[in-house]
């Protein structure tokens, strides 16, 4: 007996333990998902062609480049009749700002790449609202999808009790998530009994560890298979980073009752919630200032939902992505 | 609601007030207003802004109590109604053209949010002595910015509105209205700010073809504020730095060299060769890229610095008058 359930293949080209991985392996164990489709996800090479597939819906969360278009607009005609979707996880405002010398060049790419797609998904409204203030993507082909992982464990942890004195840094080591003014910030503040936990691995560790070394208040810990209980032992989540197309740390320290102190940049603005510490000036002094005050407040964030229905919308909005788009007969009729 | 708004900040320039308004008023593009920003001068300022006001109704003046440039700027954009903002200092004059030009540029590029066009230089009678600013006006990157800062001076650029709101803040101490142009800055706020812009935005800027700007220039008294000015870029340097400290590693040095090479003319100009050799040499220790993209700009500075100190300045004023003669 075949299974009636509409077949979704979700192509992915990087396998790197960070936030793609994470949303795709909720995406293939989430139980709501998998009443309305079978997802599966099948990794690609950054190199070379796209694999001719079979599917009743396609969607990729592949980084979109120069070097990819080509194999792109091959897989779009090679698969005409199937309706595609992409996910945009990396490109922003603040990305562009930071990353691209010749602005018109790359906004070109990305108007070209997104024209071959049927529905473009931002994660966040913030970077929905700058693909369609650059006239990257038609309106009516662009949808906010917020990313999610499994936040139970998380929404397990209770509240830090007591006065704030553990500030966790979360993430790839890379210039992008700004630890290193974070360090500098910490580094200047008098509190001796506070600490700051950085965790994860990139190519910015030895950098990182230089800029903090002499001061015994910073610990690297390396990448952590177990999210939950890396921020069960952090009593503040801080996020300076230089861009964030959404900031899934964000997301599990709110589902942990953490208070947040982010920069606010792109998506951040969204995912860090409306209790967050908003430090716009990337500034040590800034986030010195910032640091302390949310460190006076103590680790209470106040009335915090934990994101409870977070894993539920992201189920709802994909079914109805895949009702709109892999029955359009039936809506035309409908219509 | 004027599609325009030029934002002019004086502080005591009746000298030169009057002939600023002129160029302002003529402007072929006649859709505008113009925000005469009164920084607290104690001259006549005010009352040469007010006749204006009076013939002209697109005139409007903006009271403030003395802020410094950058918080007569501040003033004159919370004041503005226009689509694009441009900035016209009061000792300096638009060419007739320049507004209609910008205006088209940012019609047709969309994704362009800071539109300039090169300058002639004058000088304190307002005649110009042959000089020009011609930087380059397409394919501008922020290290461009950083280096060779296209943009020239602070009455060259007109910003579209969302693109001056997009880098627009509010320190903690403010209680009026938004900064654009940090008042911190007392010199190189007109570079912190288009760097900052290019740093933290994703808007094009680019240029206009023709020197539509008169920009005058000071000549006395140049070479005893260069340690200031060169103080002041470098804490420019430390306060963008954290935005993107890879950029910075990459660019600083050469960066740098092109400042004090800058400095190191404006000595030549003044006369003091100790100063433009001590600058044309600190320059190349900090990095030999200007030798390589410029090498003939670079090179004639070096050698104007080594001549003023050999041979005095008797050779570079005839130069000067030569040229003067031609033009």
């Amino acid at each position: 007996m075949t299974d009636p359930r509409p077949l979704v293949l979700h192509l992915v080209d990087d396998a790197t333990p960070g936030g793609v991985t994470r949303v795709l392996d909720q995406i293939r164990s989430c139980t709501l998902m998998a009443r309305d489709a079978r997802h599966e996800v099948r990794p690609v090479s950054r190199k070379g062609g796209l694999p001719r597939v079979q599917a009743d819906l396609i969607v990729s969360h592949l980084a979109i480049s120069w070097r990819s278009l080509p194999a792109l607009i091959s897989f779009r005609a090679r698969h005409s009749g199937t309706p595609l979707v992409h996910v945009e996880h990396s490109y922003t405002e603040g990305f562009t700002a930071l990353n691209v010398p010749f602005k018109a060049r790359f906004f070109t790419l990305l108007r070209t790449a997104y024209a071959l797609f049927d529905r473009v998904v931002a994660v966040s409204a913030p970077q929905a609202n700058w693909l369609a203030r650059r006239g990257l993507v038609r309106s009516d082909v662009l949808q906010v999808i917020t990313p999610v992982v499994d936040l139970s464990a998380f929404r397990a942890l209770n509240t830090p009790q007591g006065p704030a004195l553990r500030i966790g840094a979360i993430g790839r080591l890379h210039r992008q998530k700004g630890f290193d003014t974070l360090i500098d910030a910490v580094r200047s503040l008098p509190q001796r009994e506070i600490s700051l936990h950085i965790h994860g691995t990139g190519e910015e560790e030895a950098a990182l560890k230089a800029r903090a070394a002499g001061d015994p208040r910073i610990v690297f810990h390396g990448h952590s298979e177990d999210p939950a209980a890396v921020m069960s032992h952090l009593d503040i989540v801080a996020m300076p980073s230089r861009w964030e197309a959404f900031g899934l740390v964000a997301l599990e320290a709110r589902a942990a009752g953490r208070p947040i102190v982010a920069s606010g940049v792109d998506g951040l603005s969204q995912s860090a919630g409306p209790q967050a510490l908003i430090v716009s000036t990337p500034s040590a002094e800034a986030w010195a200032a910032a640091l302390s005050a949310r460190l006076k407040r103590g680790s209470t964030p106040g009335a915090m939902d934990r994101c409870a229905t977070a894993e539920r919308e992201f189920a709802a909005a994909w079914g109805q992505l895949l009702a709109d788009l892999a029955a359009p007969q039936e809506l035309h009729i409908a219509a | 609601m004027p599609y325009a708004s030029i934002v002019v900040p004086t502080f005591n320039s009746s000298a030169t007030l009057g002939e600023t308004l002129d160029a302002l008023r003529t402007q072929n593009f006649r859709d505008l207003e113009i925000i005469v920003v009164n920084d607290g001068s104690t001259d006549d300022s005010v009352e040469i802004a007010q006749r204006h006001a009076a013939r002209d109704g697109r005139v409007r003046i903006v009271e403030q109590p003395n802020r410094g440039l950058a918080g007569a700027r501040n003033s004159g954009i919370a004041a503005a109604r226009g689509a694009v903002i441009g900035f016209c200092d009061a000792d300096d004059r638009w060419m007739p053209g320049k507004l209609a030009a910008h205006v088209a540029h940012l019609r047709a590029a969309p994704l362009v949010g800071l539109s300039y066009s090169g300058s002639v230089l004058i000088d304190q009678a307002g005649k110009p002595f042959g000089h020009a600013q011609k930087p380059r006006l397409r394919d501008v990157t922020t290290a461009h910015v950083f280096k060779r800062n296209p943009v020239g001076n602070g009455s060259a650029p007109v910003f579209r509105r969302e693109a001056l709101e997009a880098i627009a803040w509010r320190p903690a101490f403010e209680t009026q209205r938004d900064w654009v142009f940090d008042e911190t800055f007392r010199q190189s706020e007109d570079i912190e700010c288009w760097l900052r812009f290019g740093l933290s935005t994703d808007w094009l800027i680019e240029g206009v073809p023709g020197l539509l700007t008169e920009y005058r220039v000071n000549a006395t008294g140049l070479s005893a504020r260069t340690e200031a000015q060169l103080a002041s870029w470098e804490r420019m340097v430390s306060k963008l730095r954290p935005r993107d400290p890879a950029f910075f590693a990459r660019h600083e040095g050469a960066a740098r060299a092109y400042q004090l090479r800058y400095l190191a003319r404006r000595a030549i100009s003044s006369g003091d060769a100790d100063t433009a050799c001590t600058y044309i040499d600190r320059a190349l220790s900090s990095s030999r890229l200007p030798l390589r993209e410029e090498p003939l700009r670079t090179g004639t500075t070096w050698l104007a610095s080594r001549l003023l100190r050999h041979l005095g300045d008797a050779p570079i004023r005839a130069v000067r008058n030569m040229r003067a003669a031609r033009g």
